[in-house]
């Protein structure tokens, strides 16, 4: 398997287009092979005759394992300056730098026998003295040369913060003075010590409980995209209907709707596996006091925004009294956030950790907006909607057809 | 006035000679003029007729005689004119003295002298320490005091003990360390000392190395980094509670030893603390023994052969840079 990118670790054989006997010429594409990035062609390394494929379609191997063997004349071989790959290394840990305690250097003696062995034990540790990374390419697992760096945390440290319920994101203010800038236990108990003079109160448990949901959520690459949308529509339809929606209401109900057309949007990645929901239910985040509650509009896919509009005006209520119960905040599989409310514009709101999606509103505005059909700026109520998305689930392109489609939806809203 | 180290075990003899009738002294060349290879027992054949005794040159026969003795209820103090010497005595010690309780149910009192460790020039035979491999078997108590207190009161204790008590006396310390009198207190054996607290780094030694531990701490403290020093004391019971509570303090560990580098006694203190005090560690533990090779003759070798003020030191910096 060889190197067919600089990130590549293995590939899937996708193809196999040669039989063993066939007579192949060098450079030749023998296997199809699909990476995390792209299918890509093995070739062949000169001319010759396959003699043995070991590799099977749907293997996934290393780069460097024997896929196959051509059998090649000398003169070919040669030319090509293939020749059979090395046996591993035998003797692996003689290999591994930095073994100062246990590292005492055996040196068979030149006299005699040969048979005694010389120890020099104040051989100093060969680490750290180059910047780059080396990789064993022996393809045994490499040995770290010692617990340095500014992430380690020593078992001290690990024991400490667990006691005390902390998080490595509350660390975060400590600059670290052990090796390489990491956190030793003096330094945390420095640190702790200082915030110990400064006012604190024990937080309520609704700021707790938000605080630990957006920790968990941060840990994954979350990605925000925007456009404008001309909420003058909805503000007619709304103004239309009794009892009367609000713009987030539209918003969520077209997201809901968008979501049953593009299912896989909303899709949590969880190990090797997209895990989709059975039902799109949709939670909306509500400001209440030190902090904020996400009640869950069930089905809001297949409810039209008339016969929703109670029961969302209920669980924002709710919301607000913090009287939500467990069922209702649970299950969500995207949220909306009108940080228009607050007389913002524009957001990167954090999805809630276990949900890959949260559609952001801003606050409406009137904004000169080009007409071609009339040639000329006209008022219109402009507003930014935002999407935020787990990039391990969406990409850009996912997320901006999401978005448009919302837009789409919006526009026509007497349709929700 | 003042007692050298060597002093304190003959005044601890004497004591003991003159307190209880059961306690008689066995070993090569101690009675008579020559008063033993270190002058130990000097003088104390006269003062106790019949009771400090010269044997034949057999460690193997010195121990029978002695666990023998110990049989019929007497206290004896063998004497070994060099620790190195009493692997001639190990059936003796490990297999005979040390199961005895156990497979009878009689004690088996005696203690064996042991006088251990290297001075310069003393080559490989005349400088070993070789409390590690006593402890490593059960039946047995292994000491060795660093101090002309520990070596007077560990002495009395180490005779009163019904088991067999391996009594390893320092010979570098013999005539460098002097004390103002003899103790009135004392500390019991299987309980170890913090002889310098400190709150940077812990360094778990015994025996000599106490001292070159102490140096490297007087050192450090100038810079403003203050090392604790553990003195064990007692190998066997090892007190790992005192040194649990120590790396508690500092979250560093450093264990100097003066025996070989495998296994022994430094070994067993971090295999300790990382077992039971995994938690307390804030760097990877880390130890200094002499190296892996017979003891060399020449004064400088055997100079670099042991851990000494300066690799310890060294040893210590890379531990606190963790």
């Amino acid at each position: 398997m060889p190197q067919l990118g600089e990130s590549m670790a293995e590939a899937t054989i996708v193809a196999i287009k040669v039989q063993p006997g066939e007579k192949v010429s060098a450079d030749q594409e023998i296997i199809e092979v699909e990476t995390d990035k792209a299918v890509m062609g093995v070739t062949t390394p000169c001319a010759g005759e396959i003699a043995k494929i070991d590799a099977e379609v749907k293997g996934t191997y290393a780069v460097g394992a024997i896929l196959g063997y051509v059998e090649a004349s000398d003169a070919d071989a040669a030319r090509f300056q293939k020749r059979a790959p090395q046996p591993p290394k035998g003797d692996v840990a003689k290999e591994i730098p930095g073994r100062e305690e246990e590292s005492a250097k055996a040196v068979p003696t030149q006299n005699g026998s040969g048979s005694h062995f010389q120890v020099d034990e104040t051989a100093l540790p060969s680490v750290a003295t180059g910047s780059h990374f080396q990789v064993d390419q022996s393809g045994v697992l490499p040995v770290p040369a010692g617990t340095k760096g500014a992430g380690y945390l020593s078992p001290r440290v690990r024991a400490r913060m667990a006691e005390l319920q902390l998080t490595q994101a509350d660390l975060a203010g400590i600059a670290g003075t052990g090796n390489a800038g990491r956190v030793t236990i003096k330094d945390l108990e420095t640190f702790l010590g200082g915030i110990e003079g400064q006012t604190a109160e024990k937080p309520s448990a609704i700021r707790t409980g938000v605080a630990d949901a957006m920790r968990r959520s941060w840990t994954r690459p979350l990605a925000t995209v925007g456009v404008s949308v001309c909420l003058d529509p909805v503000l007619q339809d709304r103004a239309k209907r009794d009892p009367k929606p609000g713009p987030a209401l539209y918003a969520l109900r077209a997201l809901a709707v968008a979501l049953a057309e593009q299912p896989n949007a909303a899709a949590r990645l969880i190990g090797g596996r997209a895990i989709r929901s059975e039902s799109i239910d949709v939670g909306v985040a509500v400001e209440a006091q030190d902090g904020i509650m996400v009640p869950v509009v069930r089905d809001a896919d297949k409810t039209s925004l008339a016969d929703l509009t109670t029961r969302y005006a209920e669980l924002v209520d709710l919301a607000r009294r913090r009287r939500l119960t467990t069922e209702q905040t649970a299950g969500g599989i995207a949220s909306v956030s009108n940080f228009g409310t607050f007389g913002l514009d524009w957001g990167t709101p954090i999805p809630l950790p276990d949900q890959t999606l949260l559609l952001g509103l801003g606050a409406g505005k009137k904004a000169p907006v080009w007409s071609e059909e009339k040639q000329q700026f006209l008022p219109a109520t402009q507003a930014e909607l935002t999407l935020s998305f787990d990039h391990r689930s969406l990409d850009g392109g996912g997320a901006g057809r999401l978005l448009q489609r919302i837009v789409e939806l919006l526009a026509d809203p007497s349709k929700l | 006035m003042s007692v050298t180290y060597l002093e304190a075990i003959r005044e601890a003899q004497t004591k003991l000679l003159r307190d209880d009738d059961r306690v008689f002294i066995y070993g090569q060349d101690i009675a008579g003029k020559f008063g033993g290879a270190f002058k130990a027992t000097k003088g104390l054949a006269e003062q106790f007729p019949g009771r400090v005794l010269n044997t034949p040159i057999s460690e193997d026969a010195m121990v029978g005689t002695a666990i023998g003795a110990a049989m019929e209820g007497m206290r004896p103090i063998v004497e070994m004119q060099f620790a190195d010497f009493s692997s001639i005595a190990l059936n003796q010690i490990l297999n005979n003295a040390g199961t005895q309780y156990w497979r009878t149910n009689t004690s088996c009192s005696i203690t064996v002298r042991l006088p251990s460790g290297g001075t310069k020039g003393s080559g490989p035979f005349h400088s070993q320490s070789m409390e590690g491999i006593y402890s490593h078997y059960p039946g047995l108590v292994v000491v060795t005091p660093a101090t002309v207190e520990d070596a007077y009161t560990m002495l009395i204790d180490a005779v009163a003990i019904d088991d067999p008590v391996i009594y390893c006396e320092h010979k570098y310390l013999y005539y460098h360390l002097k004390a103002e009198a003899l103790p009135t207190e004392k500390l019991p054996i299987g309980k170890a000392r913090v002889v310098r607290p400190g709150r940077d780094l812990s360094i778990v030694t015994n025996s000599a190395m106490v001292h070159e531990a102490l140096a490297v701490a007087q050192q450090f403290s100038a810079e403003g980094i203050e090392i604790e020093v553990v003195d064990l004391r007692s190998i066997k019971p090892l007190d790992t509670e005192t040194v649990l509570a120590s790396v508690a303090r500092t979250g560093k560990l450093l264990c100097v030893g003066e025996a070989f580098p495998w296994g022994g006694v430094t070994a067993e203190v971090i295999a300790r603390v990382t077992t039971e005090g995994f938690h307390l560690l804030d760097a990877a533990p880390a130890r200094i023994n002499a190296k892996d090779t017979p003891i060399p003759y020449h004064p400088n070798l055997w100079t670099e052969h042991r851990p000494n003020a300066k690799t310890i030191a060294a040893k210590a910096r890379q531990v606190l840079a963790e």
